[in-house]
């Protein structure tokens, strides 16, 4: 009696208990190709990038969260290394029409002009779609995946949740990390991550 | 003799709500001093006491009282999904010790895809204050912290605030009136020694918890809020009552890494003036389920 219902509530377990609905992209795993259109306009598919290693972040331009680390300059610097090392970077903006950190094109461009950001392209995701299938939760929330296009990392940019950026003294950098334990054909120490920031502002 | 106490803000921090296009800076803006409760964006905080004076030898109850505006809240010792839990630095006289805040049950907090723990309308995290025994009477004493915090509705603003309070040292205290509704509703939210034994046991994608033990409340109302974050999913787990037993079906978290011995737990019953809550520590177990048990 006592093992069917243990058998029995696993079973029930296993039907009463559907996947999550976030999407659930894992490390290890091939990464879910997408295509979007950045803010010139131009399509992009993770797909064509194959061969390289791709950085995905979640931005918002008015998080506090996204603030410390730009307002430091810390994720620009980021964004030219990986540049220079022949890292794609797309900066990913899911923030739905009406929603805080909602950009167009022109005011995406503007932004990056201003912070003196360096994406390879920034993605107008205002639909969720790219966000919903790989589970962003938060701004920023990070992403690498490699030349074989699985995915390597995915969390938050590093091991201090703060909006203070006197806290990125301490922190240790985990897709910087990521980024050169991948070229150097090392396994990722810090695979996951707790992503921290603001929410995502999807639409309903 | 002033028993009212003094808080006053030495410095406020506020981040501009910029417009989308505009580069996201946090900037440190100087408040002016003023009385309590110090008013920030979304939220008024100050500092209190449970009782009127501070009393050699004893432990002194003080508290950050938050209210929040309407829709607004702030974060647990585990945020949830996205967040940042509310974080005190004290600074006291010589002597004088404080402990950790002793966190009142959170509500759950649904915003959007994404779920929350955290406080809504007027709570106090109390903090308890260790009076050195050769405090001396007649004398007062300036408890001052530092209150870092994250208040969000959908958008979310930091706040950090020096907070201070002035009390009379005495050979004895007495309740101070203004406050005791609200220390009173910490004290009744916060989560009891439960001694239940148990385990969580990771297999797949759910870890699944048992509890057994005296005084597990019944089916209905239940909730479940783990200490620790990488865990389990932030959604609500389903509760399931076998025999003595209290099971609690819940989704591994995706970001499950560096999974500590020991899963502590807050499991609350029933909702606002009937909430109870408990705290419980099960090992947390990895690996798949034996062939038997």
């Amino acid at each position: 009696m006592k093992l069917m219902l243990a058998s029995g509530a696993a079973l029930l377990a296993a039907l009463s208990f559907p996947a999550p609905s976030r999407a659930a992209v894992a490390v290890g795993s091939p990464a879910p190709d997408f295509t979007a259109t950045d803010s010139k306009g131009k399509t992009h598919s993770l797909g064509e990038f194959k061969g390289k290693t791709v950085v995905l972040e979640w931005n918002n331009p008015e998080c506090p969260f996204v603030g410390k680390h730009y307002g430091s300059g810390n994720m620009q610097k980021q964004q030219a290394d990986a540049a220079a090392a022949g890292v794609v970077w797309l900066t990913v903006n899911s923030a739905a029409k009406g929603k805080q950190g909602y950009v167009d094109g022109p005011a995406a461009d503007a932004y990056v002009q201003k912070t003196g950001a360096k994406p390879s392209a920034y993605l107008l995701d205002r639909e969720g779609i790219v966000g919903k299938l790989y589970g962003a939760r938060t701004t920023p929330h990070m992403y690498v995946i490699d030349g074989q296009g699985t995915l390597r990392y995915m969390g938050g940019i590093d091991s201090v949740p703060s909006t203070d950026p006197d806290d990125l003294k301490g922190a240790t950098q985990y897709v910087r990390q990521a980024l050169t334990e991948i070229s150097s054909g090392k396994p990722v120490s810090v695979p996951t991550s707790q992503p921290y920031g603001c929410g995502v502002k999807y639409g309903s | 003799m002033n028993f009212s106490g003094c808080v006053r803000i030495i410095f406020g921090m506020r981040v501009a709500q910029t417009p989308a296009i505009a580069l996201p800076a946090t900037l440190l803006a100087v408040a002016p001093a003023r009385a309590a409760p110090v008013q920030t964006e979304h939220l008024a905080i100050e500092l209190v006491a449970e009782r009127t004076a501070l009393v050699p030898g004893t432990d002194a109850l003080l508290g950050v009282r938050l209210q929040h505006e309407p829709h607004w809240h702030t974060y647990w010792i585990n945020p949830g999904d996205s967040g940042l839990e509310t974080r005190l630095q004290w600074k006291l006289p010589p002597g004088f010790a404080a402990g950790s805040i002793e966190w009142p049950a959170p509500r759950r907090l649904a915003a959007g895809e994404l779920t929350n723990f955290g406080y809504v309308d007027e709570i106090v995290l109390p903090v308890r204050i260790a009076v050195p025994a050769d405090a001396r009477p007649g004398g007062t004493a300036r408890l001052g912290v530092v209150a870092n915090w994250l208040v969000c509705e959908d958008t979310c603003i930091p706040g950090k605030a020096t907070l201070e309070l002035e009390l009379p040292i005495l050979a004895d205290s007495a309740p101070d009136d203004r406050w005791q509704a609200l220390f009173d509703h910490a004290r009744a939210a916060r989560p009891i020694a439960s001694g239940w034994r148990g385990e969580a046991r990771v297999s797949g994608g759910l870890v699944e918890i048992t509890l057994a033990g005296a005084g597990l409340p019944a089916d209905g109302e239940l909730d479940l809020f783990p200490v620790q974050g990488q865990v389990l999913e932030a959604a609500r787990p389903e509760f399931e009552r076998d025999g003595e037993r209290l099971v609690v079906h819940a989704q591994k978290s995706i970001y499950f890494a560096n999974a500590p011995e020991r899963l502590d737990l807050v499991l609350t019953a029933g909702v606002g003036e009937s909430l109870r809550a408990w705290r419980a520590s099960v090992p947390l177990i990895v690996g798949p389920e034996p062939a038997s048990h």
